[in-house]
């Protein structure tokens, strides 16, 4: 009778066993949700005589010669699947020097650069690149041309 | 002593970008739309109409003339 209770208990330790090793795994807890998409702004306008292959200008300066190309880069963080970038370029009069658009689907960070020369030089004096994301106005840098 | 508008008739542009080009979109032509009204609402400048029919002459034969339910590819700016 004691090896039969015996053995009932072992039985039933076994099954316990069991059902502690058969025990679900709690859940892992439930994965971050992905980072919301920040919309496209404009966080900086550069201007320079050069810029690189990322498009961004590598020494900037304010001051050009007459026969230089002015380039304007354009910093942009955030994501778009469509934004226009729109540089208007102006001289001290507010005579209008140059529009440019450029159409980009930024995923992350990045440069957009516009430029413009002119062949029989810049007439000397000061200058503006006014930038506009979307038709709404983004920044703006002055700049000035010098024998 | 500068002219008070100097010519910047001369002045050559252009622009690039490191962000890769928007896929083209399209437009259903609603009523009343004209290409240079479908040219500012979305590339916020009239006058580039043409770039729009020019990326679809193969439906649109008259500039001046299109259609409600049209579907139109716009290319990127």
């Amino acid at each position: 009778m004691i090896v039969h209770a015996r053995r009932w208990s072992m039985v039933v330790a076994t099954l316990a066993g069991a059902a502690v090793a058969c025990k679900k795994a709690p859940p892992p807890p439930p994965a971050a949700p992905p980072p919301a998409a920040v919309p496209v702004s404009v966080s900086g306008v550069s201007l320079g005589k050069a810029v690189g292959a990322d498009k961004s200008v590598a020494q900037a300066v304010t001051t050009f010669g007459t026969k230089d190309t002015i380039y304007a880069s354009v910093a942009t963080t955030g994501t778009s699947a469509s934004a226009t970038l729109t540089a208007v370029w102006t001289f001290q009069t507010g005579q209008v020097v140059k529009t440019d658009s450029q159409s980009i689907a930024p995923t992350g960070p990045a440069h957009t650069e516009f430029h413009i020369s002119k062949p029989s030089g810049w007439p000397v004096g000061k200058y503006k690149v006014s930038v506009a994301l979307n038709g709404a106005p983004a920044g703006a840098q002055d700049f000035e041309v010098k024998r | 002593m500068l002219p008070d508008n100097p010519d910047f008739s001369d002045v050559q542009g252009g622009s690039s970008s490191s962000a890769p080009p928007p896929a083209a979109q399209t437009y259903t032509v609603k009523a009343g739309d004209s290409l240079s009204k479908i040219a500012k609402q979305l590339y916020g400048d009239a006058n580039k109409w043409r770039t729009i029919y020019q990326a679809n002459t193969d439906r649109i034969k008259n500039p001046d003339l299109i259609h409600p339910g049209q579907v139109l590819t716009i290319p990127p700016a």
